[in-house]
Order: C-alpha cells, then sequence, then structure tokens
C-alpha cells in the first residue's frame, strides 16, 4: 500500500480514478440518480408534478395492489439468492476446487464451463424454453426413463416455475464462480497444504482447516456479486417468463414488478412512475445495505485469520 | 500499439457518426414501427409514398414489440428526439403520450379523419380532451380459427350452439388432434379465450354500455357465466396447456396439430406466410342458443400520429394522410390480411377479410383493451394473471371475476356508487 | 496448488469424491455442449422442424440461411459494427477499469471508501431503470445515433464490477514488489504498467469476458441510442426476427449461431490464463 504523503500522490490518485469515475458518474449515477429522485413526485403519466415527499413509498407499501405484489416479488428474490448461493455457488466452489487440484481432463472442462455465459439470453430464452415446454426434452426424457408421471409444464406452472428459471440461469453462470473458486485455491500456498499432507490430515480436513478460511476473500466477491444479481433479476424472468411474472405472479421479482411499474406495457398500462421509481430507490437501498454488510462480514472473517 | 487502435477506432466512428449526405430540398422524416415482421411491407409502402412525394424522404425504424413503449417513451419525453411519425397503441397505450402532451391532436390537421368510423375513431380519442391523436390503421376481431382440412375429414360443420361447439371439439379429440391449440403459458393470451369466448354469454353491446357506465360490474351472472364457459375449455386444451406459450400455439395450428385456435384475425397473415396449405376458416364461438346471433370482441388497434416536438410537421403530416388514404388501406388488406379502418377500401379481393367484416355485425368492445387499459392495474393485467389460475383450477369463476372487480374498482369511479 | 487430485493411491473416501466430481463435471459440460450443438442444428432446419421436431438433425445441410442472415438481412455490417464497439467499449473498461482499481487498491486515502462505493453503486440497479434521463444526457452531448453514444454507456456499464473484482485482486498483490520499483525510481505510472497490470492479467481476463459478453448481446441501448440501419448492432439485428406476433426461428437461430462465435473465440484465447492458474497476483 503506498502510503506517501507528498503532494504527487494526490494527483497520480486523480490521474488513476477520475476518468473511470466520471464515465461512471455521467452515465450511471448521474441518470440513476435523477430517475431515483423521480419517486418523490406526483406524476401525471409522463410529466412531473408536485412535489409529494414519501407520498409515493407510501402507495407502495399500503396501497392496492403494490404492497401484495411488492411482497410476493420479494419473496421470490429471497428464493433466488438462497437457491443461487447454496446450489450454484456450492457447485461452483465443488467444480472450482477440483479443477484446481487438476482433476482429469481439467483443460477441456475449462474451456466448456464458461460457455452458457456466451449464449445471449435470447438464445438461453429460446433453446431452454425448448427443454422446457409440456412436449419439450426435459419431459420426453422422463418418459424414455419411465416416470411420465413427473412430466410438468415447468415454465407455466406457479409451484415450480421460478424454480425453473433459478435452475437455467444456474446452467448459465456456474462457470463463473467456478473460476473465481479455481484461481484463488490456486493461490493457496502449496506449502501449507504439503504440511498439512504430511501431518496426516484428510482431504476434507485440509479443505475446511487450510483452503476454505484462505480463499475467503474470493467468497466474498462471489457472494456480493450473488446478492446484487439475486435482487436485480430481470432479464431473466422476462425474457422466459413475462413482464407479469406469470403464472399469477408467481415469477415476478421486484425487478419485473418495478420496470412495468415505472414503463408501464401494453398489458399492465400506463406507466406510475413515481411508484416505480420508489421501488427502484428500495431495490437500490437493499442491494446496497446486503452487499455492504456481506463486505464488512467477509472483512471481519479475514482479519480472523 | 494500443495507442493506434485507439486512433483508427476513434477515426472510424467519426466517420461512422457523421450525418450522411442529404439530397437538396429533401425533408428527411423518422417512422417508428413496433413490427419487425412487417418491415419488407412498410418499405413498399414507404416506396409509394416517397414516388408521389420525391421531396420527402421517410426513414423507417422498426423495434422490438415488447421494448417499444419504453424507448418511445424516453425519446418523446426528451423532445425533438422523438421520431416525426410513429405507430401508437390504441385506448389507453395512446392515452398516456397524448395526456403528456407528446402528441398532436389531429382533428383540424385532417379533417377526412371524420369519416372513419365511430368505432375505429374510439382508438385514438383521448378520453381526456376527446380529441384524436392518431390515424386508425387497422381493427382487430377475437374469433375462433378451426382447419376446415380436418373439418372435412371428420364430417364437422361450423357449430350454432356452444354444445355443438363442445361436441366438435370432442370429435377432434377423438380422432388424435388436441381439440383446441391454445396454452396459457402467456397471460395476453388468457384474454384472448376470453375475448373469443365471452362476448355470446354477456350479451353483445348492452353489457358492455352498462358496464362502462358503473350500471353493471365484472361480477353480473352473465359475465361469470363467460368466465366459467372459459374455464369449460380446460379439458379440450393440450396436454399441460399451462405451458403452452403462444409460438408452440401458432406452430400447433399452423400445422396441423391443433384443431381449432381461439384468437385475433391478425393470426391469418402469419399463418398462410408459414404453410401456404393450411385451409382455415373463422366462425364466432356461439351461445347456447342457435337462434341468439354469436359475437366477436373487437378493437381497434394501431394508430399512426405525428411527435408534437416534431419539426417537420408539414412533411409528417403529409405522410400521415398517405397513411389514412385508402390507397394504403388497400395495401394493408392484400399485403398483411389486416382488416384496414380506412374507409373506401375494397375488401372482396380477399375472403378472409370479407369474412371477418361479417363477424363483426354482431361484436361488443373486447372488454379489457378497449375499457379498462387506463390505469393499472389495468383489467388486462388483472384477469390475465386470475385466469391462469382459472384455467388450472386453482380458482372459480366467481373468484376470477371478483379479483378483476375489486382490482378495477380501486381507481375506476362509475364503480364506486 | 499443484498436488494432483488422482484416483491412483486415493483412499476410498477420496475416490468417491473424485467420481463424483468427474459425473457431475461431465453431466454439465454435456449440458452446455448440447444447446450448442443444438442452436447450429436449429439453424439449419425449417421453422416446422425447430418448433415440433426439436430433437430431430436437420433433413439437409444446406447454409443458405447464414447466406440470407449474413448479406440479405445486413448482418455482415450489425456484425462489423458489433465488433467496433464491443472491442472499443472493453479496451475502454479495461484501460479505465485497472487505473480505478489501482487507483483504489494501492492508495490509502481519505475518501477511498466513498470512492469505491460510488464505483459499486453503479452495480445496484440496471441502467435501463434510467433511460430517460440517460436519453436526454446522450441526447444534450449530441450523441443521438452515433456509435460514440454507445461506447460511453456501455463503458459505464462495465466499470462498476471491473472495478470491484480487479480491486479486489489488487488487493492481495504483496506490496514488497511494489517499494522494490520504487527504489529503483520507477514512477507511479510505470509501477501501474510494468508490475501491477501484469501480475492482473488473469483476472483481468475473468473481467473482460464478465463484460464482454453483456455488452456484446445488448440489444435495448443500441434500440434507444441508434436508428441509422448501417449503425445497428448485431443483437438489434436479432431482434428484428422476434416480430409481436410473428417470430422467424431458422433465421433467429441462424443469427444466434453467427452471434456466438467472436464471445467463443474470445474466451477461447482467455482461458489460456485461467488454465495456466492465476499465479501470483490473484485472489490470494
Amino acid at each position: 500500500m503506498i502510503k506517501a504523503s507528498d503532494g504527487k500522490k494526490a494527483a497520480w490518485i486523480t490521474f488513476f480514478v477520475l476518468p473511470g469515475a466520471a464515465v461512471v458518474f455521467v452515465f450511471i449515477l448521474l441518470p440513476l440518480f435523477m430517475s431515483l429522485f423521480n419517486s418523490l413526485f406526483d406524476w401525471n403519466q409522463l410529466i412531473r408534478g408536485e412535489f409529494v415527499g414519501l407520498e409515493n413509498f407510501h402507495k407502495l407499501f399500503n396501497g392496492y395492489p403494490y404492497r401484495q405484489r411488492f411482497i410476493n416479488a420479494l419473496g421470490n428474490n429471497l428464493k433466488w439468492f438462497v437457491v443461487s448461493m447454496l446450489v450454484q455457488n456450492t457447485l461452483g466452489l465443488l467444480f472450482g476446487y477440483a479443477l484446481s487440484r487438476r482433476i482429469a481432463g481439467r483443460g477441456a472442462y475449462i474451456r466448456i464451463l464458461f460457455i452458457p455465459v456466451l449464449f445471449s439470453l435470447i438464445a438461453v430464452g429460446s433453446l431452454w424454453g425448448l427443454y422446457l415446454k409440456p412436449k419439450g426434452m426435459v419431459n420426453n426424457l422422463l418418459i424414455l426413463l419411465g416416470r411420465p408421471d413427473l412430466r410438468r409444464a415447468w415454465l407455466g406452472d406457479g409451484a415450480i416455475a421460478t424454480y425453473a428459471l433459478i435452475a437455467v440461469n444456474i446452467w448459465r453462470w456456474v462457470g463463473f464462480p467456478t473460476l473465481v473458486f479455481m484461481s484463488a485455491v490456486d493461490n493457496v500456498p502449496e506449502g501449507c497444504v504439503e504440511a498439512a499432507y504430511l501431518d496426516g490430515a484428510g482431504e476434507w480436513r485440509i479443505f475446511l482447516k487450510i483452503v476454505l478460511p484462505l480463499i475467503v476473500p474470493a467468497i466474498a466477491i462471489v457472494s456480493v456479486l450473488t446478492v446484487v444479481g439475486s435482487l436485480n433479476v430481470f432479464e431473466q424472468v422476462y425474457t422466459m417468463a413475462g413482464l407479469d411474472g406469470p403464472p399469477n405472479y408467481a415469477t415476478d421479482t421486484i425487478g419485473t414488478l418495478f420496470y412495468r411499474t415505472a414503463f408501464g406495457s401494453v398489458d399492465s398500462g400506463a406507466p406510475e412512475i413515481g411508484v416505480g421509481s420508489a421501488i427502484a430507490v428500495v431495490i437500490y437501498l437493499m442491494t446496497f445495505v446486503i452487499s455492504l454488510i456481506s463486505i464488512r462480514l467477509a472483512k471481519s472473517k479475514e482479519v480472523e485469520l | 500499439m494500443t495507442k493506434y487502435l485507439c486512433l483508427a477506432l476513434c477515426l472510424f466512428l467519426t466517420a461512422l457518426g457523421s450525418p450522411s449526405a442529404r439530397g437538396e430540398g429533401v425533408t428527411e422524416i423518422s417512422f417508428w414501427t413496433w413490427r419487425p415482421e412487417d418491415t419488407a411491407f412498410y418499405e413498399s409502402v414507404i416506396a409509394d409514398f416517397e414516388a408521389l412525394n420525391p421531396d420527402i424522404k421517410v426513414v423507417q425504424n422498426a423495434i422490438k414489440n415488447t421494448e417499444y413503449n419504453t424507448i418511445l417513451a424516453a425519446a418523446l419525453a426528451s423532445g425533438d428526439g422523438a421520431p416525426d411519425v410513429f405507430m401508437s397503441r390504441a385506448y389507453g397505450g395512446l392515452q398516456t403520450f397524448a395526456d403528456s402532451g407528446y402528441i398532436l391532436a389531429l382533428d383540424q390537421l385532417m379533417p377526412e379523419l371524420m369519416l372513419f368510423s365511430e368505432f375505429a375513431r374510439g382508438g385514438a380519442l383521448s378520453v381526456t380532451d376527446g380529441k384524436m391523436y392518431g390515424v386508425p390503421a387497422v381493427s382487430q376481431t377475437m374469433l375462433c380459427f378451426y382447419n376446415a382440412g380436418v373439418y372435412r375429414e371428420l364430417g364437422l360443420s361450423v357449430p350454432a350452439t356452444w354444445d355443438e361447439f363442445l361436441e366438435n371439439l370432442e370429435a377432434c379429440q377423438a380422432a388424435g388432434y388436441d381439440a383446441l391449440a391454445n396454452g396459457t403459458k402467456d397471460g395476453w393470451c388468457c384474454e384472448s379465450l376470453l375475448g373469443g369466448v365471452g362476448p355470446s354469454f354477456y350479451g353483445g353491446d348492452g353489457f358492455y354500455d352498462r358496464l362502462i357506465r358503473g350500471e353493471t360490474t365484472f361480477m353480473d351472472p352473465a359475465f361469470v357465466e363467460a368466465v366459467q364457459k372459459v374455464q369449460d375449455l380446460a379439458p379440450y386444451m393440450p396436454d399441460l396447456f399451462e405451458g403452452v406459450d403462444y409460438a408452440d400455439m401458432q406452430a400447433s395450428f399452423i400445422y396441423e396439430i391443433g384443431v381449432h385456435f381461439i384468437g385475433g384475425s391478425y393470426e391469418a397473415g402469419y399463418f398462410s406466410l408459414q404453410n401456404p396449405q393450411l385451409e382455415y376458416g373463422v366462425f364466432a364461438i356461439p351461445g347456447e342458443k342457435a337462434e341468439d346471433p354469436a359475437y366477436v370482441s373487437v378493437y381497434a388497434d394501431m394508430n399512426f400520429s405525428v411527435s408534437a416536438a416534431s419539426r417537420k410537421q408539414e412533411a409528417a403530416l403529409r405522410f400521415l394522410k398517405y397513411l389514412a388514404s385508402p390507397r394504403f388501406g388497400q395495401q394493408m388488406v392484400d399485403q398483411l390480411a389486416m382488416v384496414s379502418s380506412v374507409p373506401g377500401v375494397d375488401v372482396s379481393a380477399n375472403p378472409f377479410i370479407a369474412q371477418v367484416l361479417a363477424l363483426q355485425e354482431n361484436a361488443t368492445p373486447y372488454v379489457f383493451l378497449v375499457g379498462f387499459r387506463y390505469k393499472q392495474p389495468t383489467g388486462s393485467s388483472l384477469f390475465q394473471s386470475a385466469a391462469q389460475d382459472l384455467m388450472v383450477g386453482k380458482a372459480t369463476a366467481e373468484q376470477t371475476c371478483q379479483i378483476v372487480q375489486e382490482g378495477v374498482a380501486v381507481y375506476y369511479e362509475p364503480f364506486w356508487a | 496448488m499443484k498436488s494432483a487430485m488422482r484416483l491412483r493411491k486415493a483412499g476410498p473416501g477420496k475416490k468417491a469424491f473424485i467420481l463424483l466430481v468427474q459425473c457431475g463435471l461431465t453431466a454439465y459440460a454435456l449440458l452446455i455442449l448440447y444447446p450448442l450443438f443444438h442452436m447450429v442444428m436449429s439453424s439449419l432446419k425449417s421453422p416446422r422442424d425447430i418448433m415440433l421436431d426439436a430433437f430431430s438433425l436437420p433433413q439437409r445441410v444446406s447454409w443458405d440461411n447464414y447466406a440470407l442472415v449474413w448479406s440479405g438481412k445486413g448482418f455482415g455490417g450489425y456484425f462489423l459494427n458489433s465488433l467496433l464497439i464491443t472491442g472499443g467499449s472493453m479496451l475502454l473498461v479495461v484501460l479505465l477499469g485497472s487505473m480505478a482499481a489501482f487507483g483504489l487498491a494501492r492508495y490509502k486515502f481519505r475518501g477511498n471508501t466513498l470512492l469505491s462505493l460510488l464505483f459499486l453503486s453503479g452495480l445496484m440497479l440496471p441502467l435501463k431503470a434510467a433511460v430517460i434521463p440517460l436519453f436526454q444526457i446522450v441526447k444534450g452531448m449530441g450523441l443521438m445515433d452515433n456509435p460514440l453514444s454507445l461506447l460511453l454507456v456501455f463503458t459505464a456499464m462495465g466499470l462498476p464490477s471491473t472495478v470491484f473484482i480487479l480491486c479486489g485482486f489488487m488487493k492481495t498483490i504483496p506490496s514488497s514488489l511494489e517499494q522494490a520499483a520504487r527504489m529503483d525510481g520507477c514512477n507511479d505510472l510505470r509501477i501501474y504498467r510494468q508490475i501491477i497490470l501484469p501480475m492482473s492479467a488473469p483476472s483481468i481476463a475473468l473481467v473482460t469476458i464478465y463484460n464482454a459478453v453483456p455488452i456484446w448481446n445488448d440489444f435495448f441501448f443500441p434500440l434507444v441510442f441508434i436508428q441509422s440501419d448501417r449503425l445497428k448492432t448485431l443483437p438489434v439485428g436479432l431482434s428484428s426476427f422476434i416480430g409481436q406476433h410473428a417470430t422467424q426461428w431458422d433465421l433467429l437461430f441462424t443469427g444466434l449461431s453467427i452471434a456466438i462465435l467472436p464471445m467463443l473465440a474470445l474466451y477461447l484465447a482467455m482461458s489460456r490464463y485461467f488454465i495456466q492458474g492465476m499465479t501470483a497476483g490473484a485472489v490470494k
């Protein structure tokens, strides 16, 4: 860490940070805060009216139908978070660890793992739409396996549609935590592990006591991105299910709720920019606070080592 | 190395970004549509217009339907970043932009709009100030398509009563077909089901007008009955229909797996394009008694509007006048098989459209789209979501109607009394 | 960690674990390769077979669709535009992002946390949420229908996660290296260019692929900012196959198969870094 306190330091910091910060400020933060600001006003269609303070937030938390929809959507975001955290990141850790330990076929696996990320969402939606539809591959496979009773309308059945969407998303993204964890485990000093081996520690113990604590920074990166991703779920639902979170809001998330409230749609009607922006503010604050907590939590674990 | 790359890139981008050379005295206007599938059609329309008006050049920009409203809103809100001429939605979708002052009112500028039918004008009218904000383009009819080849094969005829309709469905099912191609994965397809099935049960025009005035509600027994009839169709729909989306429905009917398709008259063009051999006809789904007329739902769809901030209004209006002319309406009928709203268009050459127009003799407004898409939550979104539960038996017809009634009553003043 | 995990000499528990992971990885690999194969096969099939006979092979191999999409539908031009815009944006993302990450990771100063949060908060909401004010800003700068608008917006979109990830990686580079260089008279710029940047190469590879893909595939902002056909990008071309009531499935899959190629090439080029392992300078 550079600690020099000469006058040049400030100049260097400005030189390195300012260009990026300026671009982010002008093209992300400025428009974002402009639209968050909209939550404090009354709106007549697309025209801004009077300042109404927190009225829109009041509507969001107490008014029909926003309150019901918001709670329902938040519940689905929670499903996204829990399942992604448990399944996607665990799989990523497992794969990443095995790949770092030079499991047979490593090179080929690494080349393949990330390919789903390269698909555009249109491709993911079209292909998995074909696999998950009633006469699609998944159901055909179940018939082949002699279990036609397990066939489902994967994307149309309210009880499982969200999980089907999450499964597709995990399919798409598992490569990312895998690569992050793999590189983290790669950097665990060889000496520590060798020493533990000589002490007769088993693989599981080595993983738990030596590797895991040393990859906390990687876990933090992945967790924060999972939090941000789960609270921002939008495109996946929009592409594969629809803007209204069908069937009957079973796949609705705060992202889709925000979008159709703020921008309206052919079916959902005129935009409600005030309430929509209030939803955006809530998403923003929640994401911010939860990511901060995750970062702090990770930092405290780091210090304990 | 990187530096040269950057430099080359900058040069290229500057070259791309510079405006293209324009001809002397030619006014260029922009024209936005949400119909990527009709790009070629509008190219030919524009070529025809430009031949008649050599001093105007029209540049078409087709935007993906689902993103259209958002992008148009952003463009209109920015003032002169807006397109000069654009497709606007009918009814509630038009209201948003009209109320915001982004669209030019046309009453004074285009008196010929008064020649359009009152029904067609309804879709281009602002309910706030009663002015016209667009040139009505087409009308759509919600009805039932049937596979004429299969009807012949099975010896079926167009049903005259609801029971006959169900008998036909059963005969198709017995012969191994999917009786109905419809599914409910996409919410709006549920609304289509009601649009096709409902009108013969809630009794034509009278109900809609009373509903709008608040003299009856969505709990009206006739309306509940209509919703019940929609639910009664579930056994004739494909296996796991709750997972069947719009594209599957179309494929099923086009490739002759499903025999009936309840939907809008706008399907015809795509059906014929995908399978020219497909023989199909349309009917209005009948009610209980053969002597009662069978009704269809109709709505005005799509307007052409001019941006209030356009600096080229004179040229834009000339293009709009062309879009309001029978010359354009005729192309709509001949090439897209759409029911043009322009008065004086000859539809006799297209038997399908003639048939649709005959069915429109007994028509009622497509209830949610025409009357209840002005505010959130719209009747459409309430019904679409509730109907997805209705169709899989998780809700009854009464419960469905109640959800719609309570949701609309939050803002719809005539229901407050 | 170089100690290999091999079946030989492994105890029964470890053997079972290795087999389990192998099964998982193989299944996942198949689950990835099949859709890729299926996508290309679908581009060779008729719309009917795509919808009804999704898992059959094409009846005959004809590349007509590719010719049609490439020249008839203008994908040749779209492809070039996309390549330039994604390439340009990524160049800026990596340059500005690594600079900012360097500044935040390697200097201690008041406001450091605040600046980090400023970058991080760009991740908290999709930029789509702010399209109306963004439109006004871009129009105010006179950049409508100019590819520069996309270049800047995409750069901004890529920066927050780039700074966040790179900052995390750069913090773990031992400062002894830096001090040694300083002793030798290196200034800060040279430390950044000749020490930190090369050591961060693997993580830069990661953020490159992580950000290039969404930029390459985005059709929303090109739809918003670009009107002229000659400036449109590949995803916009793809979106034109999806109509309101009619979708051209065969052409869509053809376009999708073309669109994934540059990303595949980029990833395969980058995967070298992942396979070699991220030695010094990656996450500790």
